[in-house]
Parts: structure tokens; C-alpha cells; sequence
């Protein structure tokens, strides 16, 4: 079986470079953030308490969306594989056997990724722990003190998720009967599993109930930041939340696409195939509103933040600081992975586009119907995460005296959600280019199989 | 309208270069007219596959002539192949190529949509009647059997009334009886519609629903049959199977 799952790996090397380098960066997010928790054992007050919170609060929400993307990556890249593990069971494989050589493949490729991710992270810890020294932020007596332990355990961390994601994966992909053909038809209704449905609404439900303590309790204190401590995370809680709910939220969007699509054929391909296939886009759509939830809302909360309280107090720049680096680390993870994720995803739709211009859809129509999913997934995105990011504007600028509506900043809102949809629709057109000249190289093979 | 749907003038096509050369097709000379119904039949390595991909405009041939409804379109670029594909020519598959996303229906209306029309329902209707489907037309593809796929996939083949239908090995993903089906659906085709069908088989009972078996060997056109049994297509391709071993 060990054997097998090299083979097959050497045989998609796309699906495992997008797993590779979800588990790569996540462990170098992790553990780098990590290690600025473990430099605090060894700082005097108040150096310990700032390192803690820098370690904690970052990296806790670092780790929040890694296990995530994480979690979505393996899922997309194992679910595509149906027809290989149909076939495999056919031929006389047990669900176990099947189960165990994805479980392998997660593991060889999430081992590499998580080394390679920890020697990053114990570099890129130190230079973070400069940064934060160079800034002011903790006192010069300081002195870094990552070690192996932090990033081990960061490894570990994404190890254990990468497994578990595999495990669920696998086990979704090896229930009922083995057979080859009836899995290829990757069109399912998807209902949602209640579990999902629970971990959504708790993740929404506290965003809110967050947003309400601020209005209500928080904007009374004496201290200007206890409104952003209780506000400032709700953006991400929810964006996440409604990420969980990302293939029923597809599903509504595709709905007035198809109203609209007229004659076009590739408007007609790709609202039905993000309504139908939800349950593969929606891992493309998840990291879109998380993205712009995170982005939209902790920039206006700065924004908003320094128009309200100019002269600032003794904690402003770390704040700030702490905030940039979330919503930086937060964007740049997402935007990775919502490339990562169409590769991913059209790595395996190779047969299915090549069917496409079989049938007498030019290259262009199959490029511009994909362009058209990535749009579909953008407009659902940026109009979910921009909903999200209301719940941390609102009761924040409430809380500073500015009211419902923030009095400037507004320009912030589109200003993200232009650079999310660029950023997706880019994403399509690069990873369906290179999927297309594939599929089209030597068509007469198709029909000679 | 000329009386010949396709033809092919000293058709050769040749893979690989120097002493790696291999000849799948060796100069053919065939023409099939409107509302004819003929299987190519041969051992593997025949060229049978090569034939209907360089027919079809997937695969460019190394010299010789392809005429669909009396046009050239050899040397036409990629561009127009696919409109030739989209416009002229229906193809079915021996893995039926439905889209999983698209119901029956959809299906069926999709060389339309390519186009960039709106299909007209009630023919997509008639089509899927035809074929024996008319209360599956809403299923995905998902939730039909193999048979009713290609049944599908047949009925998107005629959406446009293409000059000649190619099918590769339709039959080769199903049992007998369900591949009788498809059969019947196939020769009523060309039997009620006049619809020009070409069949690349190795089944000597789907060749004997042909009008004509026409045999191919190492690229070459080995033998023809007129009104086939599939008694008769089994003894011929039993004695093909011998000359090509003898060599």
C-alpha cells in the first residue's frame, strides 16, 4: 500500500504539491508565532505578558485558519479521487485498504510539509521576535527563546489535523458499494451533516453575541480598548462560521446567475456546476470569506480606531501592530490558499473540461466558463465576508460614538473586495490555463481509450 | 446536399519518427452515404480509433483527405474543428461523457448552448422520448444506469442533426441487454430519421445492427460485408484475428 500511494502521488503531483504547501505554510505561521510565546518563560514583566499575547492571540487565530485550509485542502484533494478508489475496490481493495493509502498519502506528503514548515518557522520566529523587539514592543533585555518545543508542537499540530481531515475524507469516499462509473458523476445534492451546521452557528452565534456585548457593555468602559477586544475578532468568527456553510451559501448564489445567463453558454456551465458541485467550490469559496471578512473588517476597526482616538494611549502601537499583523497574515494565508485551492480543484477536472471540447466548447468557452465559476464564487464571497465584517464595524464604531455608520473609511469596504475578486477570478484563469492546454494536447487519445 | 455524409481519400496517419515509426492507418478510401448505418470493425491495432478521431477532426491525419457533407475540412484549424465537432458531427463515447452537473436534459441541449442558442425544449423532448427517456429528462446523470447514460448521450448526438454520427465502441461499457437497447436506438436513427451513423466496434451482434461491416487490418481496409449476421462478423473477425497472428 506504501508502495501504491508513491506511485499514485507521483501521478498527481498537482493535488499533493496544494496539500505540501497548505501543511508547509500553516506550520510556519504557527510555529512561528509559537516560538514568541516560548521566548516569554525567560522575559521579565511586562515583556512576558506582550509576548504572550502576540504568541496567543496571532497565532491562535493563525492556527484557527490553517487547521481550516488544511482541513478543506485534504478533503478537496481526497473527494476528487473517488473514481481512483472505486476502481482500487473494484479490483479487490477493502474499504480499509483504500482508507489506509490515503491515509498514507496525507501522511508522506503533510510529514514533508511540516518539516520543511518547522525549520522555516524557527528562522522566520526569530526574525518575527526581532521585528517585535526592533518595534518597541518588548524591552531590549529580552532575548529570544524559541526552541525546538513550540515548533514541534506546532508540526504536531498540523500533523494531527492533516490526519484527521484524511480520515474524514476517506471515509466519506469509501461508503457504499465499490464501482467505477457511478462515481464519476461527482454531482451530489451534498446535505449538509449536522455537525457542520452546529459548528457554524456556534461560530456566528458567539460573533454576535461578542457584537452585542460591545454595544452594551464594553463601549461603556473606562478603558478605549475593551470595545476593540470584545468587537475586533467577530469579523473572523463569523467569516469562518459562514465559511462552514460555504457550499449552501454556493448554492443560493449560483440561483440568480442561471436567471441571468441567457444564452451564454458559459454563464449556463458555471451556475449549474457551482450549484450542483457545491461541496467542491465551497472549499474554494471558504477562504474568500474568511479573506475578506478578516481584511474588511480589522481595517476598518484601525481605520476607525485612529480617526476616534488620535493621541492614542500607551498600548496603541501594539495594538495596531497586533491588528496589521493579523489582518496581514490573515490575507496572505487566505489569498494562498484560495489559489492553492482552484489548482487543487482543477487538477482533477482534466477529464471533464477535455469532454467539454469534445463536445465543441472552444478553449475559450472552457477557460471562461471556469472564469465564470471563480466569478460566481467571488460575488458570494466578498457579499458574505462584507456581511460578516459588519459585525465587527458596527458595533465598534457604535462603541467609539461615530454610530452605525463609521464617518470615514467607507472607501475600505470596496477597495478589499475589488482586490478579493481580482485575486480569485486571477487565480481561475491562471490554474484552467494550464489545466486546458493538457486536456486539448492529444485529444484523439480520449476516444482511443 | 450531396448523397455522401463523410469520406476519406488515402487517409494515413503515422505516430512516432525514424525506426520508431509505426503506421496506424495505411492509406484508406472510404465513403458512407446519407442514412447508411456502417460499423468498423478490426483486431486492436487496427487503426479503428484512429479513424474515427482523424474523421472526427480530433486528430490531424499525416497526408489524405477528410470530407464532411462534401466539404474538405482537413486542413481547417482548431478553431473550426471545434465548430465542425459542435455544428456537424455527433459523437458518442464509450465512457457516454455526460457532464455530472447537467440534468438529461441539459445534456442533450448542450451542443445548442455551446453555440450560444437557447435549445428548443420541445425538440430536447422529442429527442429524449426517442430514445425511450422522456420522464428522466430532470435526473442527473448520476442517477441513471449506464444504458440510459448512452441513451442520453445518443440523443445529444442528434440534437443537431449532424452529418454523421460517430460512435466509439458505444456498447463496450454495458451488458447485452442494455446494449441492445442502445443499439435499437442507434439503428432507428438512421432507419426514421435518415441520420447517417458510423460505428467503431469490436461486438460482432452490435456490428450485425449495421447495413454494412467494413474491416480493418493494420490500417488497411481488410474486408467488407454487406447485411451482416453477427455469426457471419464473428467468423470473419476469427479469421482476421488469424492472418494478423500468422505474421
Amino acid at each position: 500500500m506504501t508502495a501504491l500511494a508513491w506511485r499514485s502521488l507521483r501521478h498527481r503531483p498537482r493535488a499533493g504539491i496544494a496539500t505540501f504547501l497548505a501543511v508547509l505554510l500553516g506550520t510556519l505561521l504557527i510555529g512561528s508565532f509559537a516560538t514568541l510565546a516560548e521566548s516569554a518563560a525567560g522575559a521579565p514583566a511586562p515583556d512576558d505578558g506582550t509576548l504572550v499575547i502576540l504568541g496567543a492571540v496571532v497565532g491562535g487565530w493563525g492556527a484557527a485558519i490553517v487547521l481550516f485550509s488544511v482541513a478543506s485542502t485534504v478533503g478537496i484533494t481526497t473527494t476528487q479521487r473517488a473514481e481512483e478508489i472505486g476502481l482500487l475496490r473494484t479490483i479487490g481493495a477493502t474499504p480499509r485498504q483504500a482508507r489506509r493509502l490515503i491515509a498514507r498519502e496525507a501522511a508522506a506528503i503533510s510529514f514533508a510539509g511540516a518539516g520543511l514548515g518547522a525549520v522555516g518557522a524557527a528562522i522566520a520566529g526569530r526574525l518575527l521576535f526581532d521585528l517585535v523587539r526592533g518595534g518597541g514592543l518588548v524591552s531590549g533585555r529580552t532575548e529570544y527563546g524559541g526552541g525546538p518545543v513550540s515548533v514541534a508542537g506546532a508540526a504536531l499540530l498540523v500533523l494531527v489535523v492533516s490526519a484527521i481531515a484524511a480520515a474524514i475524507a476517506a471515509r466519506r469516499a469509501t461508503r457504499g458499494p465499490a464501482g467505477v462509473l457511478a462515481r464519476d458523476s461527482a454531482a451530489e445534492r451534498g446535505r449538509m451533516r449536522w455537525w457542520r451546521i452546529a459548528i457554524a452557528l456556534l461560530l456566528i452565534g458567539y460573533g454576535l453575541a461578542m457584537a452585542v456585548v460591545t454595544v452594551t457593555v464594553t463601549a461603556h468602559d473606562d478603558d478605549p480598548y475593551a470595545a476593540m477586544s470584545t468587537s475586533g475578532s467577530s469579523s473572523i468568527l463569523v467569516g469562518l462560521g459562514l465559511a462552514v456553510l460555504a457550499p449552501v451559501l454556493l448554492r443560493w448564489g449560483a440561483g440568480p446567475v442561471r436567471l441571468l445567463a441567457g444564452t451564454s453558454a458559459t454563464a449556463h456551465l458555471a451556475a449549474y456546476n457551482t450549484a450542483r458541485r457545491s461541496h467542491l467550490l465551497g472549499g474554494v469559496l471558504a477562504p474568500v470569506v474568511v479573506l475578506t471578512a478578516a481584511a474588511v473588517g480589522t481595517l476598518m476597526l484601525v481605520d476607525i480606531d485612529r480617526r476616534t482616538l488620535p493621541d492614542g494611549t500607551a498600548d496603541s502601537d501594539t495594538i495596531t501592530l497586533l491588528n496589521n499583523v493579523v489582518v496581514g497574515m490573515i490575507s496572505l494565508f487566505a489569498a494562498i490558499m484560495v489559489v492553492n485551492a482552484f489548482v487543487a480543484m482543477l487538477a482533477h477536472r482534466h477529464d471533464e473540461l477535455r469532454r467539454l471540447r469534445l463536445l465543441g466548447a472552444t478553449p475559450r468557452q472552457v477557460r471562461s466558463s471556469v472564469a465564470a465559476e471563480a466569478a460566481v464564487v467571488a460575488a458570494v464571497g466578498v457579499a458574505t465576508g462584507a456581511v460578516a465584517a459588519l459585525t465587527t464595524v458596527v458595533p465598534f464604531a457604535v462603541a467609539r460614538d461615530e454610530g452605525v455608520v463609521p464617518d470615514g473609511g467607507l472607501w475600505l469596504a470596496p477597495v478589499v473586495a475589488a482586490a478579493v475578486a481580482v485575486l480569485t477570478v486571477g487565480a481561475a484563469r491562471g490554474a484552467v490555463r494550464s489545466a486546458v492546454r493538457d486536456a486539448a494536447g492529444r485529444p484523439a487519445t480520449a476516444s482511443a481509450r | 446536399m450531396t448523397a455522401i455524409a463523410l469520406e476519406v481519400h488515402e487517409l494515413t496517419r503515422t505516430f512516432g519518427s525514424g525506426d520508431t515509426v509505426v503506421s496506424a492507418l495505411a492509406g484508406i478510401d472510404l465513403a458512407f452515404r446519407r442514412g447508411s448505418f456502417t460499423a468498423v470493425m478490426g483486431p486492436s491495432g487496427s487503426g479503428k480509433s484512429t479513424f474515427l478521431a482523424c474523421a472526427a477532426g480530433l486528430d490531424r491525419p499525416t497526408s489524405g483527405r477528410v470530407l464532411v457533407g462534401g466539404t474538405d475540412v482537413t486542413d481547417w484549424d482548431e478553431e473550426r474543428r471545434t465548430r465542425l465537432r459542435r455544428e456537424r458531427i455527433g459523437f458518442v463515447f464509450q465512457g457516454f461523457h455526460l457532464l455530472p452537473y447537467l440534468t438529461a436534459a441539459q445534456n442533450v441541449a448542450l451542443p445548442s448552448r455551446l453555440a450560444g442558442r437557447r435549445a428548443d425544449r420541445g425538440r430536447v423532448g422529442a429527442l429524449l422520448d426517442r430514445v425511450g427517456l422522456a420522464d428522466r429528462g430532470h435526473h442527473l446523470p448520476g442517477s441513471l444506469s449506464g444504458g440510459q447514460q448512452q441513451r442520453v448521450a445518443i440523443a445529444r448526438a442528434l440534437l443537431t442533426e449532424p452529418d454523421v454520427l460517430l460512435a466509439d465502441e458505444p456498447t463496450g461499457a454495458l451488458d447485452s441487454t442494455t446494449a441492445g437497447q442502445v443499439l435499437r436506438v442507434l439503428r432507428d436513427s438512421v432507419t426514421d430519421l435518415g441520420q447517417t451513423v458510423v460505428m467503431v466496434t469490436h461486438d460482432p451482434v452490435a456490428a450485425s445492427y449495421a447495413d454494412e461491416v467494413v474491416f480493418l487490418v493494420d490500417g488497411r481496409i481488410g474486408g467488407r460485408m454487406a447485411q451482416p449476421t453477427a455469426d457471419a462478423v464473428a467468423g470473419q473477425m476469427a479469421h482476421l484475428d488469424e492472418l494478423v497472428t500468422a505474421r
